[in-house]
């Protein structure tokens, strides 16, 4: 029986965090994968209010705005002259003539008002206008040019380089810490209090024979580790391992994809980086299939490897 | 009632694509500025958002929204699209030197949509660090774990703050207009 079904008509949680997700930033191929294999007439209708609501906040948030730059206003002008003349208004002849001519009256206009407004008033109180900060430069140079050239778009000027002699003192680049393993990353979630340490069972799998191992498991980061030593090693063309989250929060049908990997041959002891796809409220148990290259949406746990179970 | 814009543009009229530079250019530069990390891309990004507007204008249907949240809607699928692609670029700045946000004032907003006015309304009933976790995602662009980095807090709560705050925000709009939707 599924917990937490979402009425009929309804996205579950794993879709909707999907859908905030895309919204908000986009997805990774593997999540669009996984929203893919998703009802797609729920995900569109549910995916439209939410892009919505982005773009209501975004509007509350942007009261105001600026100043189209005038050189940037010309483009776009342009741009859409050569657009519809192009396009879809190709079969008027007529309008096209019109539309570009106006159109290439924008341009003049623009340009007017380019001469009028030279540059963008930077906020010093903003560090994201520093950022910006060289563009009332930039756009006064823009209309320099513009004024000479027309419309082509140019660079700014380079700064004058300053000439200097060699100098003898031979200074070393800085050494850069060498990243951490993911056996002392694994060590130092280990060290947490609130990380969760789950040991590892063999199956009766053939490929699982004398499996041992743990995972280690941060609810608050999101971020866990699987390690082991015993699995069979893996061919990547033929196969790879992959990892499953089983959420208790979540329909067990559906466990949540931690990634692929591989098992070199002679491994030894090996530790391996979980990448969750998807938040994962309360860890229950966590696996390891046998799957195709590159892993599956859904697995069919034909040859389930590995199983811990948080209690 | 008159066209909107986005109508006319469609149509074929070709001084509203003047009106449309004019009249939503300002929106998209700013929208474009914030989500972009360079000023050259926001440039670029605001280009292609023109076009895409060209493009979808004949999709708007003006009794299920205003021309402004399509827009934006328009935007912002560009300028995640354009992140998603750059994602391996530096992150962005510290929370601490990102530009404050004025949220429009819930007596006002409606001036600027009505959907911003019913963004506004929902907004007001969040906590302050649920508004936080949408101001830097959406007005922002910070992906959850840069959000998470930036705040310390844990991944899990900004995922959960984004999910509430946005469905809080969708329930506002559904509400008052009976889940009608904009399909662009």
């Amino acid at each position: 029986m599924p917990s937490d079904t979402p009425p009929k008509g309804q996205p579950d949680e794993a879709m909707v965090d999907l859908l905030v997700k895309q919204v908000t930033e986009g997805l990774s191929p593997a999540e669009q994968r996984a929203l893919d294999v998703m009802d797609s007439e729920i995900a569109s209708a549910y995916l439209r209010d939410l892009e919505r609501a982005a773009a209501a906040v975004t509007l509350a948030g942007s009261s105001g705005g600026e100043p189209l730059p005038a050189a940037l206003s010309a483009r776009i002008a342009q741009q859409a002259a050569e657009h519809f003349a192009t396009a879809e208004h190709s079969a008027r002849p007529n309008t096209v003539t019109n539309n570009v001519a106006d159109l290439t009256d924008a341009r003049t206009a623009a340009a007017e008002k380019a001469r009028a407004q030279p540059s963008l008033a930077p906020s010093a109180a903003s560090a994201r206008a520093v950022r910006f900060g060289g563009y009332g430069w930039l756009a006064a140079a823009a209309c320099l040019v513009l004024a000479i050239f027309g419309w082509e778009r140019s660079p700014p000027p380079l700064p004058p380089v300053a000439v200097v002699a060699p100098s003898p003192v031979v200074v070393a680049p800085p050494v850069q810490p060498a990243p951490p393993t993911a056996a002392e990353e694994r060590a130092a979630l280990l060290a947490k209090t609130d990380s969760l340490k789950i040991p590892l069972g063999a199956t009766k799998d053939p490929a699982a024979a004398g499996v041992t191992g743990d995972v280690v498991w941060d609810p608050a980061t999101q971020r866990g580790f699987l390690h082991f030593a015993g699995l069979a090693p893996n061919d990547p063309a033929v196969h790879q391992y992959q990892i499953w989250i089983f959420d208790a929060g979540r329909d067990k049908r559906y466990p949540v994809d931690g990634g692929v990997f591989d098992v070199p041959a002679n491994a030894g002891e090996v530790v391996i980086p979980i990448r969750a796809s998807l938040m994962v409220r309360k860890p229950a148990a966590f696996a390891v299939t046998v799957e195709k290259p590159g892993g599956v949406v859904v697995s069919g746990r034909e040859h389930v490897v590995a199983l811990g179970a948080t209690s | 009632m008159s066209p909107s814009v986005l109508q006319r543009i469609a149509s074929g009229d070709s001084a509203a694509v003047r009106e449309c530079i004019d009249q939503y250019g300002p929106l998209v530069w700013s929208i474009a500025r914030r989500l972009s990390r360079t000023p050259a891309d926001a440039e670029d990004a605001t280009q292609e958002i023109f076009l895409d507007i060209w493009r979808s204008a004949a999709r708007f249907d003006a009794s299920q929204g205003s021309d402004k949240v399509f827009i934006a809607m328009i935007a912002r699928r560009r300028l995640i699209d354009r992140l998603r692609k750059t994602s391996a670029e530096p992150p962005m700045d510290p929370v601490e030197a990102l530009e404050t946000v004025a949220w429009a004032d819930p007596g006002t907003a409606s001036e600027t949509s009505i959907e911003a006015e019913q963004a506004t309304r929902a907004l007001a009933e969040l906590r302050p660090e649920q508004r936080q976790v949408l101001e830097l995602g959406l007005l922002h662009g910070l992906s959850q774990t840069e959000i998470a980095a930036q705040l310390s807090m844990p991944l899990g709560t900004v995922k959960s703050f984004m999910r509430r705050g946005l469905i809080k925000v969708r329930e506002f709009m559904n509400v008052d207009a009976e889940g009608v939707s904009v399909r662009v």
